[in-house]
């Protein structure tokens, strides 16, 4: 607690030495409200210039709203936000981007079938509609040369990797003269190598006298990229500290408090895995998006009472793979399967109704897009899965069952009529998860499944998982790109690579960097 | 000091209801404003005649059918499947309901001129033509109950089959639905010259001269509410309920109407939830052109009762009521409760329109010629456009805030 205090007492006397750098931004007493909830409760924030500063808080801390304020996406209910010392009310991203903030989301905001210049051009005001093509592409790849970042203009960017979506986005900022980026868990999923690629552009960016709102909910991220972190808690300010006298466990008493002693990445019991197999992948062959085959020739096997972990780069097959399992995209060759009722049977190319019937549970890569109907209330997206409700609802019944969720997850919600897109991004996970779990009787196939949630959270979702797998004795097959949480959940673990898996380790016998060796081999 | 606008986190509470009802409040005033300077008609008897037509019984009957065409389009709208082929659908139901009144429940045959007298007080039988060659009588062959049920039981399995074609081109093949049900309405329209011109061609002698079926058996019409001055049959307004009702349950009550709607905001995450996307297409359009060819039965039983040539596509016998009804369903923001009020609203105006021509017609006063169409499109323009403004409301507030840009 007198740590909370004592960083308060340094915010102010940072803002009183004002000389040491000027202030770019300064938030003051900003409140939002939404139905039902204060998102943002008199917070306060200062940003200098030339600084990276994190802004760390676990999920409905409220990070997300404040940066949606800074970019103009909402209006505050009251509160200052200054920049450069003039009050400023943005009410949209044109305003924002106008007096250089920019933002780089999780989610690549540049269209897909343009090329990365046509993207960039778009947002330019310099040139006009009869400037030659060429003449643009030649001041994109000079300006990009100057951030360091290589890319040939002429790409269209659904052929580009998610890291260089997210490039792109940085140098699109950069061109429309950003002094202020803000990365909002941009960065967050990237493995280590390709992180430290923005973190060095993000060094470049501040050392030329811009500024960086760095938000993310991962603690070591913070430490090593951030001058300074700031720590929001339940809407709250809760203090500003140095980033190079912060240690982890300093911060995670600031995000959590009490809760803080519930962080642990030992990893959970192992359980029995019996030999029936529920899942079986013979010699899997799958379709990338770019017309070559993303997963080569695959062999899976994974039983009842087992977690299967499969670690990778992202990008390298994991998510076809998955996705042929669910029946989502095509197999080319070979076979997936499953366990029912009558014993093992192939369900390869048999649609996802057939899978889902059999009592699968899925969590997607992309939560907002495959998982949840952002307009619907939570009642109707658990309604929405044929596994839950088929023909005429008991909206009475689905009330239950959402109530249920939201006690056990801890859901921060009004109400279970609310509709999802209220939710912050890590409740509306919590609601996913558990609508999946309560579905899975027989397998459970997981994508990032405690992605987007912050540490707490994620811990306790892990466990969930663990549990009903001991419980239920599903089987579970996991891919994420988070090796915490491959080695914390996983009985067994699988290294997926260029669409093959180089690898398979019992838990108990897996060496971190053996795996971390085959994963970028 | 400056207005800000800004999204609202819920939408405006009643807005379903008020922005309409304001809408047409503030856009007939701004029509009748136009019609005094355009046509110098008194504003005085715009609003005298739009009273009237909105409380003349005389709507009841287009309210009716509009109100059963908004559920059929709200329906597909919902899922995002954009039904614009109603018109196409509605022509359909006639051609089932003609074929089933007029050849099926009963059927008209050539007698003898001699036999005319014995076949006229004979139960059963109308004599559609006394032709001293060769009268004309209607036999009908099945109880009127029967007959009826049967003329809509056609009309909706042909108005589904004719929407499901457009539904599955979309479904299997991409084909974009509101490309094919535009083009398909003029397929129907020229299907419908074509037969009734050809094969279901009548045998009186102005069937056989102007290229139409035969009239419908009297006992097979449907019969009129013993309201004075509306021709709107008991049948139309218990279909209106019925389908209502049962559109309500589906939209509410089922997983059917659920996905429907998701179907409408995210596809992607029905598809992960393991529910067949194109089946879900192919019914948004399926149950949408069932409920509109209902209506084609509707026309021809309660008020047509002879299918004439269309001898021009803008004035087909439908009154267009299948494009009308897009007016009503986004008038209703796509809300099956807004729907009853959208279709109150048009019809008014429609009703509007034409009595304002008839009344104009006798006040010399009023000076210039304007048409009703014309008067009609220049009020259901200003209400849309009111609209159109209202509607940001709902989704956005306006507030004032202090500090600059």
């Amino acid at each position: 607690m007198s740590a909370v205090a004592q960083n308060q007492d340094n915010f102010s006397q940072i803002r009183t030495s004002r000389e040491m750098g000027g202030i770019t931004v300064l938030v003051k007493n900003l409140v939002k409200r939404f139905p039902g909830v204060t998102a943002l409760d008199n917070v306060k924030f200062e940003l200098r210039k030339g600084e990276i500063h994190a802004l760390l808080g676990e999920n409905g801390a409220g990070k997300t709203t404040f940066v949606k304020i800074l970019y103009g996406i909402y209006v505050p209910d009251s509160g200052d936000v200054i920049v450069d010392g003039k009050k400023v009310t943005f009410t949209s991203p044109i305003d924002a981007i106008r007096h250089g903030i920019s933002l780089v989301s999780q989610i690549p905001q540049i269209i897909g079938s343009l090329t990365i210049a046509e993207n960039i051009i778009l947002g330019l005001e310099k040139y006009g509609l009869m400037t030659k093509v060429r003449k643009i592409e030649d001041y994109i790849r000079e300006e990009s040369k100057e951030v360091g970042i290589r890319v040939d203009p002429n790409t269209e960017v659904w052929k580009l990797s998610y890291t260089q979506k997210q490039l792109v986005e940085l140098l699109r900022a950069v061109i429309l003269g950003a002094k202020v980026l803000m990365l909002d868990e941009a960065i967050t999923f990237l493995p280590i190598r390709e992180k430290r690629k923005f973190y060095k552009f993000m060094k470049k960016f501040v050392s030329q006298g811009g500024s960086v709102i760095l938000i993310t909910h991962k603690i070591p991220e913070a430490l090593e990229a951030a001058d300074r972190i700031t720590v929001l808690r339940r809407g709250k300010y809760v203090g500003t500290i140095e980033a190079k006298n912060a240690t982890i466990d300093t911060v995670r008493r600031m995000m959590f408090g009490e809760r803080s002693a519930e962080i642990t990445y030992e990893r959970l019991p192992l359980s029995t895995p019996e030999d029936k197999v529920m899942l079986e992948v013979k010699d899997l062959w799958v379709m990338g998006d770019y017309g070559a085959f993303a997963v080569k020739g695959v062999k899976l096997q994974v039983r009842a009472g087992e977690i299967v972990g499969i670690a990778g780069v992202a990008g390298n097959g994991q998510l076809e793979l998955i996705q042929a399992v669910m029946g989502l995209r095509k197999v080319r060759k070979g076979q997936v399967l499953l366990r029912t009722n009558g014993g093992l049977k192939d369900v390869t190319n048999k649609g996802t109704g057939v899978i889902r019937k059999i009592g699968v549970g899925y969590i997607p890569d992309e939560p907002l897009k495959f998982g949840v109907s952002m307009e619907n209330n939570i009642e109707e997206n658990l309604a929405m899965l044929p596994l839950i409700a088929q023909g005429f609802i008991k909206w009475s019944q689905m009330r239950d069952l959402a109530e249920r969720l939201i006690k056990e997850f801890k859901v921060i919600t009004p109400s279970s009529k609310t509709p999802v897109k209220l939710l912050s991004g890590g409740n509306l996970m919590k609601v996913l998860v558990g609508r999946e779990l309560s579905v899975a009787r027989k397998l459970l196939v997981a994508y990032n499944p405690t992605r987007a949630l912050d540490e707490v959270t994620a811990i306790a979702v892990r466990k969930t998982i663990k549990n009903k797998v001991l419980k239920d004795r599903i089987a579970v097959l996991m891919v994420s790109e988070d090796l915490d949480e491959i080695f914390q959940v996983s009985d067994t673990i699988a290294v997926m690579n260029a669409g093959k898996i180089v690898g398979v380790f019992p838990a108990e016998k897996a060496d971190r960097d053996q795996v971390e060796k085959l994963m970028v081999m | 000091m400056r207005l800000v606008v800004t999204r609202r986190i819920k939408p405006l509470r009643f807005g379903g209801i008020i922005i309409p009802l304001l809408s047409i409040i503030i856009g007939i005033v701004i029509a009748s404003i136009a019609l005094l300077v355009l046509a110098r008609v008194p504003p005085t008897l715009v609003y005298t005649i739009i009273a009237q037509s909105f409380v003349s019984p005389q709507l009841l009957r287009p309210f009716v059918l509009l109100t059963i065409l908004g559920v059929a389009l709200i329906i597909s709208f919902s899922a995002a499947v954009w039904n614009i082929g109603a018109e196409g659908q509605i022509i359909w139901g006639m051609i089932a309901a003609g074929y089933i009144g007029l050849f099926v429940a009963a059927h008209s045959m050539y007698i003898k001129p001699s036999e005319l007298p014995t076949y006229e007080n004979m139960p059963g039988v109308m004599i559609l033509d006394r032709s001293p060659i060769h009268p004309v009588v209607s036999v009908l062959n099945v109880s009127p109950a029967v007959g009826g049920a049967l003329m809509i039981l056609a009309a909706l399995v042909f108005g589904a089959i004719w929407a499901f074609i457009a539904g599955t081109l979309r479904a299997v093949l991409e084909i974009d639905e509101v490309a094919s049900t535009l083009i398909m309405n003029y397929i129907a329209y020229y299907s419908f010259n074509y037969l009734v011109t050809g094969p279901m061609r009548g045998l009186s002698v102005q069937a056989r001269n102007f290229g139409r079926t035969d009239a419908l058996h009297e006992a097979l019409r449907f019969q009129r509410l013993p309201i004075a001055g509306t021709t709107v049959t008991w049948q139309e307004v218990a279909t209106m309920v019925v389908v209502f009702v049962l559109a309500w349950v589906l939209l509410k009550y089922t997983t059917y109407g659920l996905r429907l709607r998701i179907l409408g905001s995210n596809p992607n995450a029905l598809r992960a939830a393991g529910v067949s996307v194109r089946k879900y297409i192919i019914a948004a359009l399926t149950i949408s052109g069932a409920i509109a060819g209902v209506v084609g039965a509707l026309i021809f039983a309660a008020n047509l009762f002879a299918l004439n040539k269309i001898d021009n596509v803008v004035s087909p016998p439908t009154q267009s009521m299948g494009y009308t009804a897009i007016l009503v369903s986004w008038l209703a923001m796509l809300d099956l409760k807004g729907i009853p009020i959208s279709a109150y609203i048009v019809a008014g105006l429609m009703q509007t329109g034409n009595s304002l021509q008839a009344a104009l017609g006798s006040v010399s006063t009023a000076g210039a010629m304007i048409s009703g169409a014309a008067i009609t499109h220049v009020l259901v323009g200003f209400v849309l456009l009111t609209y159109t403004v209202l509607r940001v409301f709902t989704e956005y507030s306006i507030k004032v805030v202090r500090g600059g840009r």
